[in-house]
């Protein structure tokens, strides 16, 4: 029953661009991130000695990191938004940088007229929470691959959607209307594990925070 | 029309054999703590009107809550929380008994929760309040039982932390914003999200205020926090919360808990029916509070009766979950099986009843012949057969 003590910290990491930067930001600060580089299908890899590396997709990383089979997670602030969860949120990791906006066919004035509007999105949680605090009924409709197509297609009047650089947004003929929040990727951690292994768990957050 | 009669809600299950003797093995060893410390049993109805849980002092959301309608249309709810239905039996039909009063209970918790993230909506809970007391030898009763609870069940690797709500309450009393950021910081501080904390108070300007604010969600650990805490803040309301903090950890410390009691000031608690000392236990292996508490002394006036409570709850699922990977629990089988052959059937019911008094468990076979019951003896693995006719002989099993 001693396993707590001696199993390394597990950190659970967003497959794709965050774990990139993630494993980048790791190598900086000195841990050895060779399994990681040479991981074939592995879900379960080694970071040095003292840490080990869970890969899975954002929302997982949550759910592992929120019922305590993570320590901590490394997932995009609009994960978090969306999901929510019982987890401490203790650094902003700076990468992964963009933002929820709200965007439409360009020249279109979104908020004319009283018809009840249509929002195309993949993140219907967040793009509820936005026009609730604006007192705003709105009917909303999950899209889950290119959301741009649903206001070309007259399916709906704009999209709530991550925005990075705007251009698949210009391309199609679309602007962003207004910015929702900005994004970027967070360092989260397990409420029990903050307390019962405080110590690894601030040492690595205050090596992170000096290599941001 | 699709029908869901093999499968229970979400949230929901049943609980089996091993379950359930895990799980009253906890109750039976909590109630024992709880009565000997002279705490008496209360069972509150699993309804309630839904105004109980709508206060001004408490606040659960509306959609955390299972809702139905009585028979003249009024609102109710499926108990989310034993306190407050406790604080209304005390105020009501425990108005005029002596002070302070004693109870503990035992009883399932519902809340709605967003689905399919691994947490149920059927809680066990068992708790004890003390109503009446408004007294440090009141928080001392209570953390300590709680302590006695959470060691009963994880003693090498439970955590105890207690915090004062009230430490937050008095900086944020002096921070000159609107409620609406007060709740931001409020929420910020309890995920211990610093970079968004530090941002929103690094836009109230550098005073003394927002630097303790800013420091708040650090504050947690051993001894050391209250040294940290010391020179953050001077006011005398703060002080005095820090010293009557301190003296309740060193106290702590001395019964032999050293190590296992530790301090978090950033606690800030949305159910914001805390006044002061407020507790959480943690154990191994779960990933959430497994017991939280503390005091809650404006809570009973909102039904009239202002008197001063604390105490705390405890999850038995949570605590039962870990007696459950050590795995030294077995569904019981029986010692033996009764068979008795055609015209003997009383006979046979009476010499199971025999072997019971002895103190043998015994199953009395419902099969017709030897061998149905001694097949079903041996996958069952029950290790003796007695067969009952004129007379009575028994065999066991290598």
């Amino acid at each position: 029953m001693n396993n707590t003590k001696k199993r390394p910290l597990r950190l659970a990491l967003t497959k794709g661009r965050l774990e990139k930067d993630t494993v980048a930001l790791l190598e900086k600060i000195g841990y050895d991130c060779k399994a990681l580089h040479e991981k074939g299908r592995k879900l379960i890899l080694p970071v040095g000695d003292s840490i080990e590396a869970v890969l899975a997709k954002a929302a997982d990383v949550i759910t592992y990191v929120e019922n305590g089979v993570c320590d901590m997670g490394v997932v995009g602030k609009d994960t978090i938004m969306e999901a929510g969860g019982k987890f401490f949120e203790v650094a902003d990791l700076g990468f992964g940088r963009c933002r929820f906006a709200l965007a439409g066919k360009k020249g279109g004035d979104f908020y004319q007229g009283y018809n009840v509007k249509t929002i195309a999105t993949k993140y219907p949680n967040v793009a509820r929470a936005f026009f609730e605090k604006k007192g705003m009924d709105v009917d909303i409709v999950k899209i889950e691959g290119s959301v741009e197509l649903a206001p070309l297609l007259n399916l709906s009047d704009a999209i709530v959607d991550i925005v990075e650089t705007g251009g698949t947004l210009k391309e199609n003929g679309l602007e962003v209307y207004e910015e929702i929040s900005p994004l970027s990727a967070r360092l989260i951690v397990n409420r029990v594990s903050i307390k019962l292994r405080q110590h690894e768990i601030e040492a690595l957050v205050k090596s992170i925070e000096a290599n941001l | 029309m699709k029908r869901y009669d093999l499968i229970t809600p979400e949230g929901t299950g049943d609980l089996l054999f091993e379950d359930c003797a895990i799980m009253r093995d906890t109750e039976k060893r909590l109630s024992d703590i709880f009565k000997s410390k002279g705490y008496c049993e209360i069972v509150t109805p699993g309804l309630e009107f839904y105004d109980l849980f709508n206060l001004n002092s408490n606040y659960f959301p509306q959609e955390s809550m299972y809702k139905l309608t009585d028979n003249k249309g009024r609102l109710l709810v499926v108990r989310p929380d034993s306190t407050m239905p406790i604080a209304r039996v005390a105020a009501t039909r425990l108005r005029d008994m002596l002070l302070p009063l004693r109870m503990y209970y035992s009883q399932n918790v519902y809340r709605s929760r967003p689905g399919m993230r691994g947490r149920s909506d059927e809680i066990r809970q068992m708790g004890i309040e003390l109503i009446g007391s408004g007294s440090r030898r009141a928080d001392l009763e209570v953390i300590t039982a709680a302590i006695e609870v959470l060691s009963s069940c994880d003693n090498d690797g439970f955590r105890f932390e207690i915090g004062d709500i009230g430490f937050f309450r008095e900086l944020t009393a002096k921070l000159n914003v609107s409620d609406d950021i007060k709740e931001n910081i409020r929420s910020l501080i309890e995920a211990k999200n610093y970079p968004a904390l530090n941002d929103l108070l690094d836009g109230m300007g550098n005073n003394s205020i927002t630097f303790a604010l800013k420091q708040l969600p650090r504050l947690f650990g051993g001894e050391e926090v209250f040294e940290r805490a010391k020179n953050l803040f001077n006011d005398e309301k703060i002080d005095k919360i820090l010293s009557g903090l301190k003296n309740l950890y060193e106290e702590l410390s001395e019964l032999g808990y050293n190590g296992k009691i530790t301090v978090d000031l950033g606690i800030a608690n949305k159910m914001d029916y805390y006044t002061g000392v407020v507790m959480k236990g943690y154990i191994r292996g779960y990933g959430d509070s497994v017991l939280s508490g503390g005091r809650y002394n404006r809570l009973l006036s909102e039904f009239g009766y202002d008197v001063p409570a604390t105490g705390f709850a405890v999850n038995i699922d949570a605590v039962s979950k870990l007696f459950k990977r050590s795995n030294s629990y077995k569904a019981a089988v029986p010692d033996i099986i009764v068979h008795c052959e055609d015209g003997y059937e009383m006979k046979g019911l009476l010499y199971a009843d025999k072997l019971r008094k002895e103190k043998i468990n015994a199953e009395y076979s419902v099969f017709e012949t030897a061998s149905e019951t001694e097949n079903y003896a041996r996958s069952k693995g029950i290790k003796a057969v007695a067969y009952v006719s004129g007379t009575i002989t028994h065999t066991t099993a290598n």
